[in-house]
């Protein structure tokens, strides 16, 4: 049963156990930041500035949903690596459904992403996951902290999109996210629902958080290629 | 992929899962109107749950759940009537009749008025003006929550589709009805 134990808010995602103990294993840093390794190719706007010189428009609205693109192939990437090395199996029967559904989702949102954008979106960038997609426990606690930042994402540019279609679709992809990220909180115990209001993030506060997971990397790593540890 | 028979996007045209929405332009009138939908949408909630709670039918989680969601229920039920000032509506009389007397019902009712609810604002995502979709996405994403919370109470899956449907307000008024709703 939820309880009124605190919550594990986006901001606290540096101070997960979970992830700062593998980042700790992993050592080293990466020299890019993640809007850099993710968009450098695909020559999207440099830094995305959010402030009144970014001209609305279908230019920026491509920007915006490569953007989303990225942080769905992280999730999508996260679940499914999670799933394919036999982590979510061992998780016990009412979280591999939670798992399984979530991977599905988040893949299907590459999907529709992909197809939105068609050739303007953006390659799979390079993820090493840091052994968290390894433990039931710290795959767990990243997924809540990662959906819940997906909720600050998609509310935070739902408005900054110009088109009046995307930004309904928007609205049905943040709220799906949101489905995502109260019942993982349920899950762990947390209360799914922290606040009356989902406070939006910027581009810029989210690419923080995602760039201290060091998740996003410039190349494969020979840490993502090696066989995973996990064996069960 | 049955993932994307639900997709909200399809390549090129561009539309959103469920019914084809109101074309009307945004402007401020057209939010002015979408919001005070939106108020009697977040009334009816707030004072579903405070009903739900003051009848004691509930225990548990189920207590839990109708005590802090109807909390934030009001708090939404402020902040849209604060943005709306003097062009806000005034709160209606509510009937609940046995939604709100026993858990069985109340989960039931429930299911229905944040799926609803859910639906209701991304029907509205694309006839808002850029500050109305501004002012209601902190919102739309807490009643998904309430959603999940209370569909994973009910053992029913609490993210049923890659992405959520879109409903017109008046597909919104009939299933709120067909569920013993009062209307919003």
């Amino acid at each position: 049963m939820p309880t009124e134990h605190p919550t594990p808010i986006i901001a606290e995602l540096d101070r997960d156990g979970a992830i700062e103990e593998a980042l700790a294993a992993a050592g080293g840093t990466t020299r890019r930041g993640f809007l850099a390794a993710a968009l450098a190719g695909a020559g999207a706007l440099a830094g995305f500035p959010e402030t009144a010189d970014a001209a609305r428009g279908p230019k920026r609205d491509t920007a915006i949903l490569n953007y989303a693109l990225v942080f769905e192939y992280l999730q999508a990437g996260f679940y499914t690596e999670a799933e394919s090395i036999g982590t979510i199996r061992a998780m016990g029967a009412e979280r591999e459904t939670w798992a399984r559904t979530l991977g599905a989702h988040e893949r299907a949102h590459v999907t529709i992403l992909k197809d939105v954008l068609g050739r303007k979106a953006v390659a799979r960038p390079f993820f090493d996951y840091r052994g968290v997609t390894e433990d039931g426990d710290a795959f767990t606690r990243t997924a809540v902290a990662m959906e819940d930042l997906t909720v600050a994402l998609l509310a935070g540019q739902a408005p900054r999109v110009s088109d009046r279609s995307l930004r309904a679709a928007f609205f049905s992809l943040l709220t799906v996210e949101a489905r995502h990220a109260a019942w993982a909180r349920r899950i762990t115990g947390f209360r799914p629902v922290a606040a009356a209001f989902d406070e939006p993030k910027t581009l810029a506060a989210v690419d923080r958080v995602v760039r201290s997971t060091r998740f996003l990397v410039s190349r494969p790593s020979r840490e993502s290629r090696r066989s995973p540890r996990f064996t069960g | 992929m049955a993932a994307l028979a639900s997709a909200p996007l399809v390549a090129g045209g561009l539309v959103v899962a469920g019914r084809p929405l109101a074309a009307a332009q945004p402007s401020p009138q057209e939010d002015e109107r979408i919001l005070n939908f939106a108020l009697g949408l977040e009334h009816l909630q707030a004072a579903f749950y405070e009903d739900a709670v003051s009848r004691g039918a509930l225990g548990g989680e189920l207590a839990e759940f109708a005590r802090v969601v109807g909390e934030q229920e009001r708090r939404h039920v402020e902040v849209l009537r604060r943005r709306l000032g003097g062009a806000a509506i005034a709160e209606p009389d509510f009937d609940f009749g046995d939604t709100t007397a026993g858990e069985e019902a109340f989960r039931e009712a429930a299911v229905t008025l944040e799926d609803n609810t859910v639906a209701a604002y991304i029907g509205q995502g694309a006839n808002l003006t850029v500050e109305g979709v501004a002012a209601v996405a902190p919102l739309v994403s807490v009643e998904a929550r309430h959603a999940a919370w209370i569909r994973d109470i009910t053992a029913v899956n609490p993210a049923p589709a890659a992405a959520d449907s879109a409903k017109s307000a008046e597909d919104v008024r009939s299933a709120l009805e067909r569920a013993g709703l009062p209307p919003p």
